[in-house]
């Protein structure tokens, strides 16, 4: 297991270092002036020079890369053209706001897809299966941005229930200032005993990450079905069913154990995909996480922003997939790492 | 055993955030009751703005949104009073300038403090103005005609300048000329600014500054100069909302007092709501369609003109910028100096725009003209899209394209003329109440090639405009004229579509008093000002 992970963890910086070139070479092709953005359109050209100069992007690309590269290994990976502040340091201002979201969705996304699968599983072809479906692929379907605007309409504007945007009211804020630990408001409010804190940021976390979770759900459900009814027709289920064992003993014990694994590897590709790819979701609830800081960064071509977020990105795809692999050795012992 | 304890794992995790989801779910309706206690809404103003609120937080520095809220942490010695076209005593108390307009003396406000609780007095002024002036970045370009500035006593203030300059109207900017406590800003320095810290004069301190969240809240400054007596707000709230339906909705529903940037279907659908105020204010931006001068056809003049007469100009003010425009009349906008009524106005006419073509060897049009705007702007693509429609009555097939900025501009400075587009769309504003701008870093010759996207080349139009340039402080009649003389040449050469004068359109609440625009200050409220009334 140990030579195993060595072995992956070597592989991704590999990966890493492959992804940061590309996005690098990629961010510096297209035709845009990181100079001129850095001191805005109305500068002189005067400006625009002396800029150019000290971003050190009047250097052959080559230079420029070499002093990226190093820059990235010493954990100093540029400062932000659009934002004029340290790359890093964005990234991480904007990250917990993210895992807070994506957190909240995969738990609900575990609460209802799982169960709904299971359901759809064992009563195939009954009512609580065509319902499943329906609900699934309707969650699959809808625009996430349709969707939030709908739950904004329903629940802030015509029942007054939840807030419209945002990770806290600012009166709350000022009233009751928090202590931040991780970042993630809800935790540290829990954690630091911040009551009213706590409820404010679950009543601004509720509306987003049900959007986000509901394409989690879609996935989740029909996975967890399949991947179960798979399972249950095998000789093992038969025998176990023959030995008189109880139904709810061999779906949930024997059955969906066996058949959890593909739903794992779903959830963690969704977990990483939804660090960046909520940025829909983020723009319309003002919810300052990463994908909304991805797509401001794409906007305005700040390509130290970009490298940046894409080989977190990277890093986030690469290490979700070997807990994955992890995960689904301790799942199955047939499974080995080696 | 492991199985065991993953699945008492995922159990927990489960149950806590049924706990916590059940309880969301449960308790929501009791929401509002539960709220805690918060500072009174007539207290709180709260500004919603559609991108970031800061990106430059040094002064020295600034030339982006921050304008917003600095010119409620900082001051400047004047304030350009749109309404009258004079500037208003803020930090100045009186200023004195020589015949010639090369030497300016200013009054420098006794009794003024920071926010740091150090005085305010002349050196002040003399190391911010410096200070902004040597960094070389923002604004700095607006002290280039400074020499000298001297320190006559402890307040009064003296700017030598290399050539006469409308100062007055550059030390009421609402960027490049703030003032800042030289004693903090020095000991604290630059990175110091940049975590969200200022050393102003202005009504407002900062509180608390979420830079992640673009969310900044000021407060009260309990010394100010002016005093609080009277309505005013004791904080102020700015947020960032990037969708602008979300937007809309906060502000319908009272979470916000002001916003911008919203569609102008969304307006004119608001329009009705008697919580909601509309503000509308003839604005100093203007957008125009820069034809590229030194390209195939559009080298002959008549070919230029022949397009200024095919665009539909009151079609693109009613049908794309719902009334909330004016057409241009000349390149410097309605309520700017400078600006002049009587300038010739192109207007659509079809048959005058063939009978020029005809002239020019065109006849029958067989022109490709590619026109780029700003992807994104749906007020520059509807706008194209109605010229493409009538250049297509007179054969000339006109592609609206829209790009990046960046790659709009990239493909403007094309080495080669041929390579660079025909039309470019964009829009311009002055940086401080001063016309000069539109005419010289827009129109005048310029190598290499920066804002001057028409490639204009003509040197009795420069020396015009220098002219003026150099006269604006002593002469401000001699400087009027020679832009006039200057904008009638860029007419008759059909540099330019001169399209519209744009509007403000502000959306507010109607309880939210005592705001005025000043369009010298684009998107700023100066909160100071304001006060709730009537909700």
């Amino acid at each position: 297991m140990q030579r195993f992970i060595t072995r992956r963890l070597a592989l991704t910086l590999l990966v890493l270092w492959g992804t940061a070139t590309i996005a690098f070479v990629l961010a510096r092709v297209v035709p845009s002036d990181p100079a001129a953005r850095w001191v805005g359109p109305r500068a002189t050209l005067e400006q625009v020079e002396q800029a150019r100069k000290e971003l050190g992007l009047d250097q052959p690309l080559y230079v420029q890369y070499y002093r990226y590269m190093r820059g990235l290994l010493r954990g100093d990976w540029g400062v932000s053209i659009r934002t004029h502040q340290p790359v890093i340091q964005d990234m991480l201002g904007h990250l917990p706001a993210s895992l807070e979201l994506v957190l909240a969705s995969m738990i609900l996304a575990l609460l209802v897809g799982i169960p709904l699968g299971v359901a759809s599983a064992i009563k195939k072809d009954r009512a609580v299966d065509h319902l499943g479906r329906v609900l699934s692929i309707g969650a699959v379907s809808l625009p996430p941005f349709w969707l939030a605007m709908i739950l904004q309409l329903v629940f802030f504007k015509w029942l007054g229930l939840l807030p419209l945007g945002r990770r806290l009211e600012t009166a709350v804020r000022l009233a009751h200032p928090l202590r931040e630990i991780t970042g993630l408001y809800s935790l540290d409010a829990l954690v630091t005993g911040n009551w009213p804190v706590l409820w404010d940021s679950l009543l601004h976390l509720a509306l987003p990450a049900v959007t986000l979770a509901s394409y989690t759900i879609g996935v989740v459900t029909r996975m967890t079905r399949s991947s179960l009814l798979e399972v249950l027709n095998e000789d093992y289920i038969r025998a176990a069913r023959s030995y008189g064992l109880p139904e709810r003993v061999v779906v949930l014990r024997y059955a969906l154990k066996n058949a959890i694994a593909p739903t794992v590897t779903v959830l963690a590709l969704c977990l990483a995909y939804s660090l960046v790819g909520t940025f829909v979701i983020e723009a319309v609830f003002a919810w300052p996480g990463l994908g909304y800081y991805m797509a401001q960064s794409v906007i305005a071509v700040d390509y130290t922003a970009i490298i940046g977020c894409t080989v977190l990105v990277a890093a986030a795809y690469a290490l979700l997939n070997l807990g994955v692999d992890i995960v689904h050795a301790l799942l199955d012992p047939r499974i080995s790492l080696g | 055993m492991h199985f065991r304890r993953y699945w008492a794992g995922m159990l927990c995790v489960t149950l806590a955030g049924a706990l916590a989801l059940g309880a969301l779910a449960g308790c929501a309706k009791k929401a509002a009751p539960a709220a805690p206690p918060a500072p009174s809404k007539a207290e709180v103003a709260t500004y919603v703005n559609n991108s970031e609120i800061i990106v430059f937080w040094d002064p020295s520095e600034s030339g982006s949104n921050e304008i917003i809220a600095l010119n409620n942490i900082y001051e400047t010695l004047l304030y350009y009073n749109s309404g009258t076209g004079e500037c208003d005593p803020v930090l100045a108390t009186s200023f004195q300038v020589s015949p010639d307009g090369k030497t300016w003396t200013f009054d420098i406000r006794k009794g003024v403090k920071f926010h740091c609780g150090h005085a305010m007095d002349a050196n002040a002024v003399k190391y911010s103005i410096e200070r902004t002036k040597n960094g070389g970045k923002g604004a700095s370009w607006l002290w280039d005609p400074v020499e000298a500035i001297s320190v006559l006593d402890p307040y009064k203030v003296e700017f030598k300048l290399k050539f006469s300059s409308p100062l007055d109207v550059a030390l009421a900017a609402g960027y490049g000329a703030h003032i800042m406590c030289p004693v903090c800003t020095e000991a604290k320095g630059h990175d110091y600014l940049l975590q969200g810290h200022a050393f102003g004069t202005g009504p407002y301190m900062i509180e608390s500054w979420k830079q992640a969240e673009q969310e900044l809240v000021l407060t009260r400054f309990p010394d100010y100069w002016r005093g609080w007596q009277g309505k005013h707000f004791d904080k102020v709230v700015f947020k960032t909302v990037p969708e602008a339906a979300t937007r809309r909705q906060i502000l319908e529903a009272g979470q916000a007092d002001f916003t911008e940037m919203l569609p102008y279907e969304m307006v004119k659908a608001m329009e009705g709501n008697p919580k909601i105020h509309i503000e509308v204010t003839p604005s100093y931006q203007n957008m125009l369609g820069l034809i590229n001068t030194q390209k195939g056809a559009l080298k002959d003049k008549r070919v230029r003109q022949a397009i200024c007469y095919a665009v539909p100009y009151s079609d693109i003010i009613q049908h794309v910028m719902y009334g909330y425009a004016e057409q241009s009349k000349g390149v410097i906008p309605h309520g700017l100096w400078g600006h002049d009524e009587n300038l010739f106005q192109y207007s659509l006419d079809l048959d005058k725009a063939r009978a020029l073509l005809k002239e020019a060897g065109y006849g029958n049009g067989g022109l490709n003209l590619v026109m780029t705007y700003v992807a994104g702007d749906e007020n520059e693509r509807r706008a194209g899209e109605l010229v493409k429609a009538k250049l297509a009555e007179l054969g000339i097939n006109l592609e609206v394209r829209g790009m990046p900025w960046e790659a709009q501009w990239d493909l403007a400075k094309a080495p080669k003329p041929e390579d660079r587009q025909d039309i470019f769309v964009f829009y311009w504003w002055p940086d401080n109440a001063n016309p000069q701008s539109y005419l010289s870093r827009v129109f005048m010759w310029q190598e290499p090639i920066h804002f001057n996207l028409s490639y204009y080349k003509n040197p009795a139009f420069d020396a015009l405009v220098q002219e003026g340039i150099e006269w604006a402080g002593a002469d401000r009649a001699r400087t009027i004229e020679c832009y006039r003389k200057a904008q009638e040449m860029i007419i008759e050469d059909a540099a330019a579509i001169f399209f519209f004068d744009q509007s403000y359109v502000r959306p507010m609440r109607a309880s939210f008093k005592g705001f005025k625009d000043n369009p010298a200050y684009p998107n700023v409220v100066f909160f100071y000002n304001t006060y709730r009334e009537g909700e």
